[in-house]
Protein backbone atom coordinates (compact mmCIF):
# COMPACT_ATOMS: atom_id res chain seq x y z
CA UNK A 1 0.00 0.00 0.00
CA UNK A 2 2.71 2.23 0.91
CA UNK A 3 4.68 1.77 -2.21
CA UNK A 4 1.52 2.08 -4.35
CA UNK A 5 0.59 5.70 -2.71
CA UNK A 6 4.21 6.34 -3.21
CA UNK A 7 3.51 5.68 -7.18
CA UNK A 8 0.30 7.38 -6.97
CA UNK A 9 2.43 10.75 -5.63
CA UNK A 10 4.84 10.80 -8.44
CA UNK A 11 2.31 10.14 -11.14
CA UNK A 12 0.10 12.82 -9.54
CA UNK A 13 2.58 15.13 -8.97
CA UNK A 14 4.09 14.16 -12.75
CA UNK A 15 0.43 15.25 -13.84
CA UNK A 16 1.15 18.33 -12.36
CA UNK A 17 4.39 19.10 -13.25
CA UNK A 18 3.42 18.46 -17.10
CA UNK A 19 0.24 20.95 -16.55
CA UNK A 20 2.80 23.58 -15.30
CA UNK A 21 4.73 23.29 -17.47
CA UNK A 22 2.26 23.74 -19.87
CA UNK A 23 1.93 27.32 -18.24
CA UNK A 24 -0.53 26.20 -16.04
CA UNK A 25 0.05 28.00 -12.83
CA UNK A 26 -2.97 26.71 -11.07
CA UNK A 27 -1.69 23.43 -11.28
CA UNK A 28 1.75 25.05 -9.92
CA UNK A 29 0.19 26.26 -7.21
CA UNK A 30 -0.80 22.69 -6.04
CA UNK A 31 2.41 21.85 -6.11
CA UNK A 32 3.76 25.46 -4.03
CA UNK A 33 1.14 23.97 -1.31
CA UNK A 34 2.14 20.32 -0.84
CA UNK A 35 6.01 21.22 -0.97
CA UNK A 36 6.50 24.86 0.56
CA UNK A 37 6.49 23.66 3.88
CA UNK A 38 9.67 21.98 3.65
CA UNK A 39 11.09 24.20 1.42
CA UNK A 40 10.47 26.86 4.09
CA UNK A 41 11.58 24.75 6.81
CA UNK A 42 14.89 24.20 5.14
CA UNK A 43 15.53 28.15 4.37
CA UNK A 44 14.91 28.85 7.59
CA UNK A 45 17.22 26.57 9.22
CA UNK A 46 19.57 27.65 6.83
CA UNK A 47 19.28 31.33 6.87
CA UNK A 48 17.94 32.05 10.67
CA UNK A 49 15.83 34.52 9.45
CA UNK A 50 12.12 34.22 8.63
CA UNK A 51 12.05 37.24 6.46
CA UNK A 52 14.93 36.14 4.69
CA UNK A 53 14.05 32.11 4.63
CA UNK A 54 10.54 34.08 2.76
CA UNK A 55 12.30 35.72 -0.09
CA UNK A 56 14.56 32.33 -0.66
CA UNK A 57 11.15 30.46 -0.21
CA UNK A 58 9.75 32.60 -2.94
CA UNK A 59 12.73 32.56 -5.10
CA UNK A 60 13.00 28.60 -4.88
CA UNK A 61 9.16 28.41 -6.29
CA UNK A 62 10.44 31.05 -8.99
CA UNK A 63 13.51 29.41 -10.05
CA UNK A 64 11.45 25.93 -10.34
CA UNK A 65 9.15 27.48 -12.72
CA UNK A 66 11.33 28.70 -14.60
CA UNK A 67 13.24 25.23 -15.12
CA UNK A 68 10.26 23.13 -14.61
CA UNK A 69 10.67 21.62 -18.32
CA UNK A 70 14.10 19.96 -17.06
CA UNK A 71 12.58 18.06 -14.34
CA UNK A 72 12.21 14.65 -14.79
CA UNK A 73 9.13 13.19 -13.42
CA UNK A 74 9.78 10.12 -12.67
CA UNK A 75 12.75 11.58 -9.63
CA UNK A 76 11.64 13.19 -6.76
CA UNK A 77 10.25 16.92 -7.42
CA UNK A 78 11.24 17.08 -3.60
CA UNK A 79 14.53 16.82 -3.56
CA UNK A 80 14.44 18.79 -6.77
CA UNK A 81 13.39 21.70 -4.98
CA UNK A 82 15.58 21.10 -1.81
CA UNK A 83 18.10 21.43 -4.56
CA UNK A 84 17.41 24.69 -5.84
CA UNK A 85 16.82 26.49 -2.08
CA UNK A 86 20.07 25.29 -0.90
CA UNK A 87 21.43 27.28 -3.88
CA UNK A 88 19.49 30.21 -3.02
CA UNK A 89 19.79 29.95 0.67
CA UNK A 90 23.45 29.38 0.05
CA UNK A 91 23.17 32.31 -2.37
CA UNK A 92 21.79 34.94 -0.56
CA UNK A 93 23.59 33.96 2.84
CA UNK A 94 26.80 34.30 0.39
CA UNK A 95 26.21 37.87 -0.20
CA UNK A 96 25.44 38.49 4.03
CA UNK A 97 28.56 36.95 5.25
CA UNK A 98 31.47 35.09 4.19
CA UNK A 99 31.28 31.13 4.63
CA UNK A 100 34.55 29.42 5.80
CA UNK A 101 34.47 25.61 4.64
CA UNK A 102 35.73 23.39 7.67
CA UNK A 103 39.35 20.99 6.64
CA UNK A 104 38.20 17.87 6.33
CA UNK A 105 39.09 15.90 9.57
CA UNK A 106 39.49 12.31 10.54
CA UNK A 107 35.75 11.10 10.81
CA UNK A 108 34.50 8.01 9.84
CA UNK A 109 31.08 9.06 8.56
CA UNK A 110 28.82 6.74 10.94
CA UNK A 111 27.03 9.36 12.94
CA UNK A 112 24.09 7.16 13.67
CA UNK A 113 20.70 8.54 13.59
CA UNK A 114 21.34 11.77 15.51
CA UNK A 115 19.37 10.30 18.88
CA UNK A 116 19.83 11.74 22.41
CA UNK A 117 20.12 9.85 25.93
CA UNK A 118 17.74 12.44 27.11
CA UNK A 119 14.93 13.79 25.66
CA UNK A 120 15.41 17.63 24.46
CA UNK A 121 12.89 20.38 23.87
CA UNK A 122 12.32 21.04 20.50
CA UNK A 123 12.59 24.56 21.42
CA UNK A 124 15.55 24.38 23.15
CA UNK A 125 17.35 22.05 20.18
CA UNK A 126 16.26 24.47 17.52
CA UNK A 127 18.20 27.18 19.59
CA UNK A 128 21.38 24.84 19.32
CA UNK A 129 21.18 24.01 15.59
CA UNK A 130 20.14 27.87 14.60
CA UNK A 131 23.21 28.71 16.98
CA UNK A 132 25.96 26.40 14.73
CA UNK A 133 28.30 27.79 12.34
CA UNK A 134 26.57 28.31 8.79
CA UNK A 135 28.42 25.01 7.76
CA UNK A 136 27.87 22.37 10.12
CA UNK A 137 24.44 23.81 10.52
CA UNK A 138 24.25 22.94 6.51
CA UNK A 139 25.32 19.91 6.88
CA UNK A 140 23.30 18.60 9.85
CA UNK A 141 20.33 20.40 8.42
CA UNK A 142 20.33 17.89 4.94
CA UNK A 143 21.69 15.07 6.76
CA UNK A 144 20.11 14.33 10.23
CA UNK A 145 16.97 16.52 9.77
CA UNK A 146 15.93 15.93 5.97
CA UNK A 147 17.42 12.56 5.62
CA UNK A 148 20.00 13.29 2.63
CA UNK A 149 23.24 10.54 2.71
CA UNK A 150 26.56 12.44 3.13
CA UNK A 151 27.10 12.61 -0.46
CA UNK A 152 23.38 14.47 -1.30
CA UNK A 153 24.25 16.30 0.84
CA UNK A 154 27.66 17.46 -0.18
CA UNK A 155 26.23 17.51 -4.26
CA UNK A 156 24.07 20.06 -3.11
CA UNK A 157 26.21 22.12 -0.60
CA UNK A 158 28.55 22.42 -3.30
CA UNK A 159 31.78 20.82 -0.90
CA UNK A 160 33.50 17.61 -0.93
CA UNK A 161 31.97 14.65 1.15
CA UNK A 162 34.74 14.53 3.23
CA UNK A 163 34.21 18.16 4.39
CA UNK A 164 30.64 17.30 4.77
CA UNK A 165 31.22 14.55 7.10
CA UNK A 166 33.81 16.54 9.00
CA UNK A 167 30.83 19.25 9.30
CA UNK A 168 28.81 17.10 10.85
CA UNK A 169 31.64 15.99 13.48
CA UNK A 170 31.84 19.40 14.24
CA UNK A 171 28.24 20.33 14.17
CA UNK A 172 27.74 17.13 16.74
CA UNK A 173 30.59 18.31 19.19
CA UNK A 174 28.96 21.57 19.34
CA UNK A 175 25.59 20.60 20.10
CA UNK A 176 27.06 18.51 22.76
CA UNK A 177 28.58 21.31 24.16
CA UNK A 178 25.42 22.94 23.79
CA UNK A 179 23.01 20.54 24.77
CA UNK A 180 25.14 19.57 27.90
CA UNK A 181 24.44 16.07 26.79
CA UNK A 182 25.62 12.76 24.60
CA UNK A 183 24.46 12.80 20.90
CA UNK A 184 24.97 9.32 19.60
CA UNK B 1 10.18 29.87 14.14
CA UNK B 2 6.94 28.50 14.25
CA UNK B 3 5.79 24.87 14.77
CA UNK B 4 5.51 22.16 17.55
CA UNK B 5 8.21 23.54 20.37
CA UNK B 6 6.29 22.33 23.90
CA UNK B 7 7.16 18.78 23.49
CA UNK B 8 10.48 17.05 23.88
CA UNK B 9 12.57 14.93 20.91
CA UNK B 10 15.02 11.95 21.34
CA UNK B 11 16.42 12.19 17.54
CA UNK B 12 17.02 15.36 15.33
CA UNK B 13 14.81 13.14 12.75
CA UNK B 14 11.56 13.73 15.14
CA UNK B 15 11.91 17.95 14.48
CA UNK B 16 9.27 18.26 12.02
CA UNK B 17 11.05 19.13 8.31
CA UNK B 18 8.13 20.98 7.65
CA UNK B 19 7.57 24.54 8.80
CA UNK B 20 4.46 27.14 8.10
CA UNK B 21 5.97 31.05 7.24
CA UNK B 22 3.73 33.33 8.84
CA UNK B 23 2.09 34.79 5.76
CA UNK B 24 0.88 32.69 2.60
CA UNK B 25 3.92 33.20 -0.03
CA UNK B 26 1.94 32.12 -3.25
CA UNK B 27 0.58 35.67 -4.03
CA UNK B 28 3.91 36.84 -4.49
CA UNK B 29 5.24 34.23 -6.43
CA UNK B 30 2.14 34.18 -8.77
CA UNK B 31 2.54 37.82 -9.23
CA UNK B 32 6.65 37.02 -10.76
CA UNK B 33 5.68 34.32 -12.57
CA UNK B 34 2.98 36.23 -14.53
CA UNK B 35 6.10 38.11 -15.75
CA UNK B 36 7.88 34.95 -16.73
CA UNK B 37 8.31 33.52 -20.53
CA UNK B 38 6.02 30.70 -19.77
CA UNK B 39 7.85 27.80 -18.76
CA UNK B 40 6.94 25.23 -21.85
CA UNK B 41 9.32 25.34 -24.91
CA UNK B 42 7.91 22.23 -26.44
CA UNK B 43 7.87 23.49 -30.05
CA UNK B 44 5.04 21.68 -30.82
CA UNK B 45 2.09 23.13 -32.31
CA UNK B 46 -0.76 24.90 -29.67
CA UNK B 47 -3.43 22.11 -30.68
CA UNK B 48 -0.77 18.88 -29.68
CA UNK B 49 0.32 21.08 -26.60
CA UNK B 50 -3.83 21.51 -25.62
CA UNK B 51 -4.29 17.97 -26.42
CA UNK B 52 -1.27 16.27 -24.72
CA UNK B 53 -2.51 18.61 -21.59
CA UNK B 54 -6.11 17.68 -21.94
CA UNK B 55 -4.87 13.95 -21.94
CA UNK B 56 -2.76 15.02 -18.49
CA UNK B 57 -6.20 16.19 -17.09
CA UNK B 58 -7.64 13.41 -18.08
CA UNK B 59 -4.35 10.95 -16.17
CA UNK B 60 -4.55 13.42 -13.38
CA UNK B 61 -8.97 12.91 -12.84
CA UNK B 62 -7.52 9.09 -13.32
CA UNK B 63 -5.08 9.25 -10.69
CA UNK B 64 -7.18 11.26 -8.40
CA UNK B 65 -9.90 8.90 -8.71
CA UNK B 66 -7.65 5.78 -7.49
CA UNK B 67 -5.85 7.78 -5.02
CA UNK B 68 -9.40 8.83 -3.50
CA UNK B 69 -9.85 4.99 -2.97
CA UNK B 70 -6.44 4.63 -1.89
CA UNK B 71 -6.95 6.97 0.95
CA UNK B 72 -10.65 5.57 2.21
CA UNK B 73 -9.15 2.43 1.72
CA UNK B 74 -6.02 2.84 4.17
CA UNK B 75 -7.37 5.51 6.46
CA UNK B 76 -11.08 4.38 6.98
CA UNK B 77 -11.73 0.96 5.80
CA UNK B 78 -9.10 -1.24 7.47
CA UNK B 79 -11.17 -4.36 6.26
CA UNK B 80 -13.18 -3.75 3.55
CA UNK B 81 -13.99 -6.71 1.27
CA UNK B 82 -14.34 -6.36 -2.82
CA UNK B 83 -17.79 -5.05 -2.42
CA UNK B 84 -20.40 -4.25 -5.48
CA UNK B 85 -19.26 -1.25 -6.87
CA UNK B 86 -21.85 1.55 -7.47
CA UNK B 87 -19.68 3.27 -10.33
CA UNK B 88 -19.18 -0.26 -12.09
CA UNK B 89 -23.05 -0.92 -12.33
CA UNK B 90 -23.96 2.82 -13.42
CA UNK B 91 -21.21 4.32 -15.59
CA UNK B 92 -21.84 3.80 -19.03
CA UNK B 93 -19.05 2.21 -20.70
CA UNK B 94 -19.18 3.85 -24.21
CA UNK B 95 -16.01 3.06 -26.77
CA UNK B 96 -15.81 6.39 -29.27
CA UNK B 97 -16.69 4.16 -31.89
CA UNK B 98 -20.12 4.90 -30.73
CA UNK B 99 -19.94 8.29 -32.74
CA UNK B 100 -19.95 11.94 -32.26
CA UNK B 101 -22.90 12.02 -29.78
CA UNK B 102 -21.47 9.22 -27.88
CA UNK B 103 -21.39 11.59 -24.83
CA UNK B 104 -24.64 12.59 -24.84
CA UNK B 105 -26.22 9.25 -25.05
CA UNK B 106 -23.80 8.31 -22.16
CA UNK B 107 -24.38 10.65 -19.92
CA UNK B 108 -27.17 12.77 -20.57
CA UNK B 109 -29.57 11.09 -21.28
CA UNK B 110 -28.72 7.88 -19.46
CA UNK B 111 -31.52 8.36 -16.61
CA UNK B 112 -30.01 5.87 -14.34
CA UNK B 113 -26.88 7.77 -14.08
CA UNK B 114 -27.90 10.87 -13.90
CA UNK B 115 -30.08 9.74 -10.97
CA UNK B 116 -27.42 7.79 -9.27
CA UNK B 117 -24.73 10.35 -9.94
CA UNK B 118 -27.55 13.39 -8.45
CA UNK B 119 -27.66 11.02 -5.14
CA UNK B 120 -24.29 10.45 -4.65
CA UNK B 121 -23.49 13.90 -4.81
CA UNK B 122 -26.64 15.12 -3.03
CA UNK B 123 -25.16 13.34 0.16
CA UNK B 124 -21.15 14.19 -0.20
CA UNK B 125 -21.28 17.37 1.96
CA UNK B 126 -22.63 14.95 4.80
CA UNK B 127 -20.07 12.05 4.05
CA UNK B 128 -17.06 14.43 3.79
CA UNK B 129 -18.32 16.33 7.10
CA UNK B 130 -18.13 12.69 8.78
CA UNK B 131 -14.24 11.96 7.65
CA UNK B 132 -11.17 12.67 9.67
CA UNK B 133 -9.55 16.19 8.43
CA UNK B 134 -6.43 14.91 6.39
CA UNK B 135 -8.55 12.34 4.14
CA UNK B 136 -11.85 14.87 3.96
CA UNK B 137 -9.30 17.66 2.60
CA UNK B 138 -7.40 14.78 0.29
CA UNK B 139 -10.97 13.51 -0.65
CA UNK B 140 -11.98 16.80 -1.70
CA UNK B 141 -8.62 17.93 -3.36
CA UNK B 142 -8.85 15.27 -5.60
CA UNK B 143 -12.70 15.91 -6.38
CA UNK B 144 -11.61 19.14 -7.39
CA UNK B 145 -8.90 17.70 -9.41
CA UNK B 146 -11.53 15.43 -11.38
CA UNK B 147 -14.12 18.13 -11.88
CA UNK B 148 -11.68 20.98 -13.61
CA UNK B 149 -10.59 18.11 -15.63
CA UNK B 150 -14.82 17.20 -16.86
CA UNK B 151 -14.76 20.97 -17.44
CA UNK B 152 -11.68 21.50 -19.75
CA UNK B 153 -13.07 17.97 -21.68
CA UNK B 154 -16.32 19.29 -21.76
CA UNK B 155 -15.00 22.71 -23.11
CA UNK B 156 -12.50 21.63 -25.48
CA UNK B 157 -15.07 18.81 -26.62
CA UNK B 158 -17.07 21.54 -27.22
CA UNK B 159 -15.03 23.06 -29.89
CA UNK B 160 -14.23 19.68 -31.58
CA UNK B 161 -17.01 17.66 -31.00
CA UNK B 162 -16.43 15.03 -32.85
CA UNK B 163 -12.87 14.22 -31.58
CA UNK B 164 -13.16 10.55 -30.91
CA UNK B 165 -10.56 10.84 -28.26
CA UNK B 166 -11.58 13.72 -26.34
CA UNK B 167 -14.63 11.65 -26.33
CA UNK B 168 -13.22 8.82 -24.69
CA UNK B 169 -11.39 10.89 -22.17
CA UNK B 170 -14.33 12.23 -20.93
CA UNK B 171 -16.21 8.96 -20.77
CA UNK B 172 -13.15 7.99 -18.43
CA UNK B 173 -13.08 10.76 -16.34
CA UNK B 174 -16.76 10.87 -15.74
CA UNK B 175 -16.29 6.89 -14.42
CA UNK B 176 -13.34 8.50 -12.69
CA UNK B 177 -15.84 10.76 -11.34
CA UNK B 178 -18.51 7.95 -10.25
CA UNK B 179 -16.00 5.48 -9.01
CA UNK B 180 -14.73 8.74 -6.52
CA UNK B 181 -18.29 9.48 -5.06
CA UNK B 182 -19.43 5.58 -4.53
CA UNK B 183 -15.58 5.36 -2.55
CA UNK B 184 -16.48 8.66 -0.66
CA UNK B 185 -20.30 6.79 -0.14
CA UNK B 186 -19.24 3.46 0.47
CA UNK B 187 -16.76 4.60 2.95
CA UNK B 188 -18.91 6.65 5.30
CA UNK B 189 -21.60 3.65 4.94
CA UNK B 190 -22.47 2.85 8.75
CA UNK B 191 -22.15 -0.89 8.11
CA UNK B 192 -17.85 -0.44 6.28
CA UNK B 193 -16.03 2.06 7.94
CA UNK B 194 -15.96 5.22 9.69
Amino acid sequence: MQAQSQENRIEWEGALVQRAVAGDTRAFERLYREHSGRVYGLCLRMTRDAQLAEDCTQDTFINAWKALKQFETRSSLSTWLHRIAVNVSLGKRRKATPVLEAQPEDEDGTLGGWTFETPVEVRELEGAIGDLPDGARDALVLHALYGYSHGEAAQMLGIAEGTCKAQLHRARKLLRERLNLEVN
Amino acid sequence: MTGPKEHKVKSLAELPQALEPARDLWPGIEAALKTQVPAAGTGLSPARVRLGQLRWFAAAAMVASVAVGVWIGRDLVPLSGPAPSVAQATAPRVTPAQGANAVDAAFVSDPRYARQRAELLQSLQTRLDAMPEPARAKVTASLATIETAKKDLESALGKDPSNALLQELLINTYQDEMRALTDVHEASDPGRGI
